[in-house]
């Protein structure tokens, strides 16, 4: 991608960048694994399907996994509610997050040329996206306990080196599509 | 800062007043980009971006910030949709020490 310009304002509702095929590759990627991570659970076996089908899970324990926990996190400090919370509504958080990211992946697919136009709704569920991707990255890099600094002087072959470098790719990109979505004066009006 | 005191029981007195006894909290995440909050604000709660700006510093500023007030129904709603959108967000009630 052209690093001066990212996403683009056309007129009034079209949101518009260009993609390298493999930076293609690698949001599509990224999606990919979003998805997958979000349709796991570990305790699957006992779900009451009639229960499932209108949202409802049998578990409400928070996931084990830091990544999932920090997707999904708890709504409140007690565990009681927590888990209470969790057991309705955490199956609905999961499909639209999930909705987010199969919109990203799906118009990404289907932009062979890499060329990217979103609505304002498309515009809301990329930034939706991207943010759930830099924050399952950010899990792992462990920018909690780490400073950008630090992160900034990875050793070369350290391989979080990589993953930094798409976190901050994914901020930018992500910088320039609010750019684009709060720009009050579009410089292209049609 | 009397002046800062006197804000922060008159903002407490509102809560108790407005029967609306719920308060949803955002607290600061280290990945989330400064404008993607404040966007987010305006986006879910329809507040101006000055208002949305400010809320977010005192996230970004304090660790936490209380972004909406309303019954438990309506913090739970507002909490799930901060959650779909990757802050970090509690609910409690208004009462309890923050």
């Amino acid at each position: 991608m052209n690093e001066e310009s990212g996403f683009t304002r056309h007129g009034n509702n079209a949101f518009i960048a260009q993609f390298s095929e493999s930076e293609r590759e690698v949001l599509i990627n990224l999606a990919g694994q979003i998805i997958e991570l979000l349709s796991e659970r570990a305790d699957h076996g006992d779900e009451d399907p009639l229960a499932a089908m209108v949202g409802i899970t049998t578990h409400d324990s928070p996931p084990d996994d830091d990544v999932l926990l920090r997707l999904l996190p708890n709504a409140y400090a007690d565990g009681v509610d927590a888990a209470e919370f969790r057991r309705y509504t955490e199956s609905v958080l999961r499909n639209k997050k999930k909705a987010h990211a199969m919109s990203m992946r799906v118009l990404l697919k289907s932009a062979q040329d890499g060329g990217i136009e979103l609505d304002h709704d498309n515009a809301l569920a990329w930034l939706g996206a991207i943010n759930d991707i830099r924050l399952a990255l950010g899990v792992r890099l462990n920018v909690q306990e780490r400073s950008h600094d630090e992160l900034e002087l990875l050793a070369p072959d350290d391989p979080l080196r990589g993953v930094y470098a798409v976190y901050s790719w994914l901020g930018w990109l992500q910088e320039s599509l609010l750019q684009a979505l709060m720009d009050d004066s579009p410089n292209e009006v049609n | 800062m009397v002046k800062t005191k006197s804000k922060i029981e008159e903002e407490i007195q509102a809560i108790f007043n407005s029967d609306k006894p719920w308060v949803t909290i955002v607290w600061d995440d280290p990945v989330n980009l400064m404008t993607y909050v404040t966007y987010v604000f305006m986006e879910l709660f329809g507040y101006p971006k000055e208002r949305a700006t400010e809320l977010m510093l005192k996230v970004h500023n304090d660790g936490k910030a209380i972004v909406s007030t309303g019954s438990r129904e309506e913090m739970e709603h507002d909490v799930a949709r901060l959650h779909e959108f990757g802050l970090w967000a509690t609910l409690q009630r208004g009462d309890q020490a923050l």
